[in-house]
Protein backbone atom coordinates (compact mmCIF):
# COMPACT_ATOMS: atom_id res chain seq x y z
CA UNK A 1 0.00 0.00 0.00
CA UNK A 2 1.06 3.67 -1.13
CA UNK A 3 2.48 5.33 2.14
CA UNK A 4 1.00 8.66 2.87
CA UNK A 5 3.25 11.20 2.72
CA UNK A 6 2.62 14.50 4.69
CA UNK A 7 5.62 17.60 4.48
CA UNK A 8 5.46 20.27 7.79
CA UNK A 9 7.25 23.40 7.18
CA UNK A 10 8.02 25.08 10.25
CA UNK A 11 7.82 28.88 11.53
CA UNK A 12 11.12 30.46 10.74
CA UNK A 13 10.29 34.12 8.21
CA UNK A 14 12.32 34.23 5.50
CA UNK A 15 14.31 31.29 6.68
CA UNK A 16 11.11 29.13 5.47
CA UNK A 17 12.38 29.80 1.58
CA UNK A 18 14.77 26.63 2.53
CA UNK A 19 11.39 24.71 1.83
CA UNK A 20 11.92 25.20 -2.33
CA UNK A 21 15.09 23.93 -1.97
CA UNK A 22 13.43 21.06 -0.26
CA UNK A 23 11.01 20.55 -3.08
CA UNK A 24 13.34 20.45 -5.63
CA UNK A 25 15.51 17.63 -3.86
CA UNK A 26 11.69 15.97 -3.59
CA UNK A 27 10.66 17.00 -7.39
CA UNK A 28 14.02 15.81 -8.71
CA UNK A 29 13.13 11.96 -7.20
CA UNK A 30 9.61 12.59 -8.90
CA UNK A 31 8.54 12.71 -4.68
CA UNK A 32 4.98 14.11 -4.61
CA UNK A 33 3.45 14.94 -1.30
CA UNK A 34 0.03 13.82 -0.10
CA UNK A 35 -0.59 16.71 2.14
CA UNK A 36 0.99 20.32 3.22
CA UNK A 37 0.87 21.33 6.94
CA UNK A 38 2.14 24.84 7.44
CA UNK A 39 2.76 27.27 10.63
CA UNK A 40 3.19 31.14 10.75
CA UNK A 41 6.58 31.87 7.70
CA UNK A 42 6.05 28.24 7.21
CA UNK A 43 2.38 28.44 6.25
CA UNK A 44 3.30 31.09 3.35
CA UNK A 45 4.90 28.23 1.40
CA UNK A 46 3.17 25.45 2.39
CA UNK A 47 0.38 27.51 0.94
CA UNK A 48 1.65 28.49 -2.13
CA UNK A 49 2.99 24.77 -3.18
CA UNK A 50 -0.58 23.45 -2.28
CA UNK A 51 -2.35 25.75 -4.47
CA UNK A 52 0.73 24.26 -7.33
CA UNK A 53 2.82 27.60 -7.94
CA UNK A 54 5.98 27.46 -9.36
CA UNK A 55 8.96 27.98 -7.83
CA UNK A 56 9.97 31.24 -10.04
CA UNK A 57 6.55 32.69 -8.60
CA UNK A 58 7.14 31.49 -4.75
CA UNK A 59 10.73 32.86 -4.61
CA UNK A 60 9.48 36.22 -6.44
CA UNK A 61 6.69 36.68 -3.22
CA UNK A 62 9.21 36.10 -1.05
CA UNK A 63 11.08 38.91 -2.35
CA UNK A 64 7.78 41.34 -2.22
CA UNK A 65 7.07 39.76 1.45
CA UNK A 66 10.41 40.84 3.35
CA UNK A 67 10.53 43.90 2.41
CA UNK A 68 11.20 46.00 5.63
CA UNK A 69 8.48 48.53 4.79
CA UNK A 70 6.51 45.79 6.41
CA UNK A 71 7.54 46.58 9.89
CA UNK A 72 7.06 50.07 9.28
CA UNK A 73 5.95 52.14 12.19
CA UNK A 74 7.80 49.95 14.63
CA UNK A 75 9.79 51.81 16.74
CA UNK A 76 7.81 55.15 17.08
CA UNK A 77 4.45 52.57 17.70
CA UNK A 78 7.06 50.83 20.06
CA UNK A 79 8.00 53.92 22.38
CA UNK A 80 4.55 55.61 22.15
CA UNK A 81 2.93 52.28 23.48
CA UNK A 82 5.28 51.84 26.47
CA UNK A 83 4.68 56.05 27.36
CA UNK A 84 1.16 54.70 27.14
CA UNK A 85 0.69 57.53 24.37
CA UNK A 86 -1.77 55.00 22.74
CA UNK A 87 -3.54 52.61 24.43
CA UNK A 88 -2.81 48.73 23.94
CA UNK A 89 -5.09 46.10 24.10
CA UNK A 90 -5.49 42.20 23.07
CA UNK A 91 -6.11 43.44 19.21
CA UNK A 92 -3.25 45.92 19.58
CA UNK A 93 -0.08 45.47 17.60
CA UNK A 94 3.09 47.18 17.01
CA UNK A 95 2.67 47.74 13.47
CA UNK A 96 -0.20 48.38 11.26
CA UNK A 97 -0.93 45.48 8.59
CA UNK A 98 -2.45 47.45 6.47
CA UNK A 99 1.10 46.60 3.90
CA UNK A 100 1.24 42.96 5.35
CA UNK A 101 -2.44 42.27 3.97
CA UNK A 102 -1.88 43.53 0.53
CA UNK A 103 0.82 41.18 0.18
CA UNK A 104 -1.02 38.47 1.05
CA UNK A 105 -4.05 39.52 -0.94
CA UNK A 106 -1.80 39.91 -3.88
CA UNK A 107 -0.54 36.34 -3.27
CA UNK A 108 -3.91 34.26 -2.40
CA UNK A 109 -6.62 36.89 -3.63
CA UNK A 110 -9.89 34.69 -2.74
CA UNK A 111 -8.76 31.41 -3.13
CA UNK A 112 -9.90 28.84 -0.44
CA UNK A 113 -8.81 26.19 1.02
CA UNK A 114 -11.05 24.01 -1.67
CA UNK A 115 -8.53 25.22 -4.42
CA UNK A 116 -5.39 23.52 -3.16
CA UNK A 117 -4.46 20.67 -5.27
CA UNK A 118 -2.70 18.78 -2.26
CA UNK A 119 -4.35 19.14 0.91
CA UNK A 120 -3.64 21.69 3.39
CA UNK A 121 -3.96 22.65 6.82
CA UNK A 122 -2.40 25.86 8.70
CA UNK A 123 -2.10 26.49 12.09
CA UNK A 124 -2.43 29.04 14.25
CA UNK A 125 -2.77 29.79 17.80
CA UNK A 126 -5.83 30.77 20.28
CA UNK A 127 -5.04 34.12 21.71
CA UNK A 128 -6.78 33.61 24.83
CA UNK A 129 -6.47 30.13 25.32
CA UNK A 130 -3.04 29.28 23.97
CA UNK A 131 -4.39 26.39 22.40
CA UNK A 132 -3.58 25.10 18.68
CA UNK A 133 -6.30 25.76 16.19
CA UNK A 134 -6.03 24.01 12.84
CA UNK A 135 -7.24 25.74 9.67
CA UNK A 136 -8.31 23.76 7.18
CA UNK A 137 -11.37 25.29 5.79
CA UNK A 138 -11.86 29.01 4.22
CA UNK A 139 -9.83 31.88 2.98
CA UNK A 140 -6.33 31.31 2.71
CA UNK A 141 -5.57 34.86 2.98
CA UNK A 142 -7.11 34.98 6.50
CA UNK A 143 -5.46 31.46 7.40
CA UNK A 144 -2.07 32.53 6.67
CA UNK A 145 -2.25 36.08 8.15
CA UNK A 146 -3.97 34.67 11.36
CA UNK A 147 -1.12 32.22 11.25
CA UNK A 148 1.87 34.78 10.52
CA UNK A 149 0.19 37.00 13.26
CA UNK A 150 3.94 37.52 15.08
CA UNK A 151 2.67 38.75 18.81
CA UNK A 152 3.01 41.94 19.63
CA UNK A 153 4.14 43.34 16.18
CA UNK A 154 0.73 42.17 14.04
CA UNK A 155 -2.19 42.71 15.88
CA UNK A 156 -3.86 39.08 15.92
CA UNK A 157 -6.70 37.83 13.33
CA UNK A 158 -10.14 37.39 13.82
CA UNK A 159 -11.80 34.26 11.93
CA UNK A 160 -15.10 32.91 12.98
CA UNK A 161 -15.32 34.61 16.31
CA UNK A 162 -12.10 33.34 16.99
CA UNK A 163 -9.15 35.64 18.24
CA UNK A 164 -5.97 33.64 16.72
CA UNK A 165 -1.63 34.67 16.44
CA UNK A 166 0.78 33.27 15.25
CA UNK A 167 1.23 29.57 14.93
CA UNK A 168 4.77 29.24 16.60
CA UNK A 169 3.32 30.55 19.73
CA UNK A 170 1.53 26.70 20.55
CA UNK A 171 3.45 24.89 17.63
CA UNK A 172 6.34 25.64 15.91
CA UNK A 173 6.78 22.84 13.92
CA UNK A 174 3.15 21.02 13.87
CA UNK A 175 4.14 17.79 12.73
CA UNK A 176 0.98 16.33 15.28
CA UNK A 177 -1.48 17.68 12.47
CA UNK A 178 0.32 15.03 10.38
CA UNK A 179 0.29 11.95 12.66
CA UNK A 180 -4.04 13.21 13.57
CA UNK A 181 -4.44 13.11 9.79
CA UNK A 182 -2.86 9.29 9.44
CA UNK A 183 0.34 10.29 7.46
CA UNK A 184 2.90 7.24 7.33
CA UNK A 185 5.56 9.11 6.68
CA UNK A 186 6.30 13.24 7.68
CA UNK A 187 9.21 15.34 6.50
CA UNK A 188 9.34 17.63 8.85
CA UNK A 189 11.35 21.09 7.73
CA UNK A 190 11.84 22.96 10.86
CA UNK A 191 14.16 26.38 11.87
CA UNK A 192 15.63 27.37 15.00
CA UNK A 193 15.19 31.24 15.82
CA UNK A 194 18.71 33.30 15.26
CA UNK A 195 19.85 34.61 18.94
CA UNK A 196 20.72 37.98 19.13
CA UNK A 197 24.51 38.79 19.22
CA UNK A 198 24.56 42.48 20.55
CA UNK A 199 21.86 43.40 23.16
CA UNK A 200 21.81 47.12 22.68
CA UNK A 201 18.52 47.87 23.05
CA UNK A 202 15.23 46.89 24.96
CA UNK A 203 13.70 45.15 21.03
CA UNK A 204 17.03 43.45 21.05
CA UNK A 205 16.94 41.69 24.64
CA UNK A 206 13.11 40.88 24.01
CA UNK A 207 13.45 39.39 20.51
CA UNK A 208 16.51 37.43 22.07
CA UNK A 209 14.05 36.25 24.94
CA UNK A 210 11.79 35.72 22.33
CA UNK A 211 14.06 33.00 20.51
CA UNK A 212 14.91 31.37 23.62
CA UNK A 213 11.29 30.80 24.43
CA UNK A 214 10.23 29.45 20.88
CA UNK A 215 13.45 27.42 20.40
CA UNK A 216 12.37 25.64 23.58
CA UNK A 217 8.84 24.99 22.49
CA UNK A 218 10.08 23.88 19.06
CA UNK A 219 12.29 21.48 21.13
CA UNK A 220 10.16 20.16 23.43
CA UNK A 221 7.15 19.51 20.77
CA UNK A 222 8.78 18.13 18.29
CA UNK A 223 10.68 15.57 21.29
CA UNK A 224 7.10 14.93 22.16
CA UNK A 225 5.58 14.46 18.76
CA UNK A 226 8.67 12.07 17.85
CA UNK A 227 8.52 9.68 20.52
CA UNK A 228 4.86 9.24 20.14
CA UNK A 229 4.46 8.86 16.49
CA UNK A 230 4.09 5.05 15.64
CA UNK A 231 5.34 5.80 12.01
CA UNK A 232 8.16 8.00 10.99
CA UNK A 233 9.42 11.85 11.13
CA UNK A 234 12.30 12.43 8.51
CA UNK A 235 13.58 15.80 10.09
CA UNK A 236 15.07 18.59 7.88
CA UNK A 237 16.89 21.02 10.12
CA UNK A 238 19.06 23.35 7.33
CA UNK A 239 22.57 25.23 8.68
CA UNK A 240 22.85 28.60 8.12
CA UNK A 241 26.44 29.77 8.99
CA UNK A 242 25.98 32.67 7.57
CA UNK A 243 23.55 35.48 9.66
CA UNK A 244 20.45 35.65 7.62
CA UNK A 245 17.80 38.59 9.14
CA UNK A 246 14.61 38.69 8.32
CA UNK A 247 14.59 40.76 5.63
CA UNK A 248 17.72 39.91 3.82
CA UNK A 249 15.92 38.20 0.46
CA UNK A 250 19.43 38.96 -1.50
CA UNK A 251 19.89 35.81 0.86
CA UNK A 252 17.47 33.68 -0.81
CA UNK A 253 19.55 31.67 -3.12
CA UNK A 254 22.06 30.68 0.22
CA UNK A 255 18.68 29.90 2.16
CA UNK A 256 17.27 27.67 -1.04
CA UNK A 257 20.34 25.78 -1.20
CA UNK A 258 20.76 24.88 2.56
CA UNK A 259 16.86 23.54 1.92
CA UNK A 260 18.13 21.08 -0.71
CA UNK A 261 21.59 20.55 0.91
CA UNK A 262 19.64 19.53 3.96
CA UNK A 263 17.03 17.82 2.40
CA UNK A 264 19.56 15.61 -0.16
CA UNK A 265 20.89 13.86 3.12
CA UNK A 266 17.38 12.68 3.82
CA UNK A 267 16.22 11.39 0.30
CA UNK A 268 18.09 7.97 -0.08
CA UNK A 269 16.62 6.83 3.10
CA UNK A 270 13.03 8.68 2.36
CA UNK A 271 13.17 6.95 -1.21
CA UNK A 272 13.92 2.99 0.79
CA UNK A 273 10.70 3.52 3.00
CA UNK A 274 8.37 4.95 0.51
CA UNK A 275 9.50 1.53 -1.76
CA UNK A 276 9.01 -0.45 1.27
CA UNK B 1 23.49 -0.66 9.64
CA UNK B 2 26.10 -2.84 11.82
CA UNK B 3 26.74 -3.26 14.97
CA UNK B 4 30.20 -4.39 16.99
CA UNK B 5 30.71 -5.01 20.49
CA UNK B 6 34.20 -4.47 21.95
CA UNK B 7 34.02 -5.87 25.80
CA UNK B 8 35.86 -4.41 28.67
CA UNK B 9 34.94 -2.97 31.91
CA UNK B 10 32.29 -1.37 29.98
CA UNK B 11 31.35 -2.88 26.87
CA UNK B 12 31.74 -0.11 23.73
CA UNK B 13 28.78 -1.33 21.24
CA UNK B 14 29.48 0.86 17.61
CA UNK B 15 27.03 1.32 15.72
CA UNK B 16 27.73 2.16 11.97
CA UNK B 17 25.33 2.91 8.91
CA UNK B 18 21.75 3.95 9.60
CA UNK B 19 19.23 4.04 12.57
CA UNK B 20 15.78 4.21 11.04
CA UNK B 21 12.26 2.45 10.56
CA UNK B 22 14.42 -0.20 8.51
CA UNK B 23 17.51 -0.99 11.29
CA UNK B 24 15.57 0.35 14.79
CA UNK B 25 14.50 -3.01 15.63
CA UNK B 26 17.54 -4.95 14.98
CA UNK B 27 19.69 -2.23 17.05
CA UNK B 28 16.86 -2.24 19.56
CA UNK B 29 17.14 -6.38 20.21
CA UNK B 30 20.89 -7.00 20.13
CA UNK B 31 21.02 -3.93 22.50
CA UNK B 32 18.46 -5.28 25.13
CA UNK B 33 19.31 -8.93 24.49
CA UNK B 34 22.88 -7.65 25.32
CA UNK B 35 21.36 -5.50 28.44
CA UNK B 36 19.76 -8.55 30.16
CA UNK B 37 22.94 -10.91 29.21
CA UNK B 38 24.40 -9.09 32.65
CA UNK B 39 25.77 -5.68 30.76
CA UNK B 40 23.67 -3.33 31.97
CA UNK B 41 26.32 -0.59 31.65
CA UNK B 42 26.87 0.22 27.84
CA UNK B 43 28.01 2.76 25.94
CA UNK B 44 26.96 3.49 22.39
CA UNK B 45 29.62 4.31 20.12
CA UNK B 46 27.77 6.76 17.24
CA UNK B 47 30.90 7.50 15.40
CA UNK B 48 30.04 6.10 12.33
CA UNK B 49 26.12 6.63 12.43
CA UNK B 50 25.43 8.56 9.11
CA UNK B 51 21.36 8.76 10.00
CA UNK B 52 18.84 8.67 12.43
CA UNK B 53 14.89 9.42 12.01
CA UNK B 54 12.45 8.95 14.51
CA UNK B 55 12.17 5.44 14.94
CA UNK B 56 15.89 5.25 15.99
CA UNK B 57 15.29 7.57 18.62
CA UNK B 58 12.64 5.74 20.09
CA UNK B 59 14.95 3.02 19.37
CA UNK B 60 17.32 4.13 21.41
CA UNK B 61 14.98 5.43 24.08
CA UNK B 62 13.83 2.23 24.62
CA UNK B 63 17.60 0.90 25.19
CA UNK B 64 17.68 3.36 27.59
CA UNK B 65 15.09 2.86 29.74
CA UNK B 66 15.60 -0.72 29.59
CA UNK B 67 19.40 -0.29 30.84
CA UNK B 68 18.41 1.57 34.03
CA UNK B 69 15.59 -0.67 34.75
CA UNK B 70 18.24 -3.37 34.98
CA UNK B 71 20.25 -0.95 37.21
CA UNK B 72 22.99 0.20 34.68
CA UNK B 73 23.32 3.06 32.19
CA UNK B 74 23.14 3.87 28.89
CA UNK B 75 25.56 6.33 27.64
CA UNK B 76 26.23 7.40 24.37
CA UNK B 77 29.41 8.75 22.78
CA UNK B 78 30.96 10.96 19.58
CA UNK B 79 28.14 11.81 17.36
CA UNK B 80 28.67 13.15 14.28
CA UNK B 81 26.95 17.08 13.72
CA UNK B 82 23.95 15.94 12.23
CA UNK B 83 23.14 13.09 14.52
CA UNK B 84 24.10 15.30 17.50
CA UNK B 85 21.83 17.89 15.87
CA UNK B 86 18.90 15.94 15.51
CA UNK B 87 19.66 14.48 19.47
CA UNK B 88 19.19 17.95 20.89
CA UNK B 89 16.42 19.01 18.86
CA UNK B 90 14.99 15.73 20.12
CA UNK B 91 15.93 16.71 23.64
CA UNK B 92 18.17 13.93 24.37
CA UNK B 93 20.89 15.96 26.01
CA UNK B 94 18.53 16.14 28.71
CA UNK B 95 17.76 12.90 29.63
CA UNK B 96 20.74 10.50 28.32
CA UNK B 97 23.76 11.27 29.24
CA UNK B 98 26.10 12.26 25.51
CA UNK B 99 30.29 12.70 25.54
CA UNK B 100 31.77 14.22 22.68
CA UNK B 101 34.24 10.71 22.80
CA UNK B 102 34.35 7.01 23.48
CA UNK B 103 37.37 7.57 26.06
CA UNK B 104 35.09 10.52 27.98
CA UNK B 105 32.12 8.55 28.16
CA UNK B 106 34.20 5.52 29.69
CA UNK B 107 35.76 7.81 32.33
CA UNK B 108 32.46 8.70 33.07
CA UNK B 109 31.31 4.96 34.69
CA UNK B 110 34.40 5.89 37.07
Amino acid sequence: MKKHLSIVIGSGSILCAASLGLMKALKREKIQPDMLVGCSGGSLYAATLALGFDPAAIHEMTVDMYKNDIVEGYTSNLRAAMSGETRFNETSGLVDDKILMERLQTIFAEKTFADTTIPLHIVATDFYTGEEVVLSNGRLVDAARASSAIPMIFPPWKINDQLLVDGAVCNPLPVDVAIKEGSDVIIAIGFELPMRRRMNSYTAVTTHFNSLYMNNILKSTFAFYNAAHHAEIIPILPSFEKQIGGFDHHQLPYIIEQGEKAAEEQIPYLKKLLEN
Amino acid sequence: MEINITKGNVDIIAVSGSIDALTSSELVKTLNDHIHDGHPNVIVDFGKVEFMSSAGLRAILASVKEARAAGGDFRLASPQPGIDKVLKMAGFYNIVKIYPTVEEALASFG
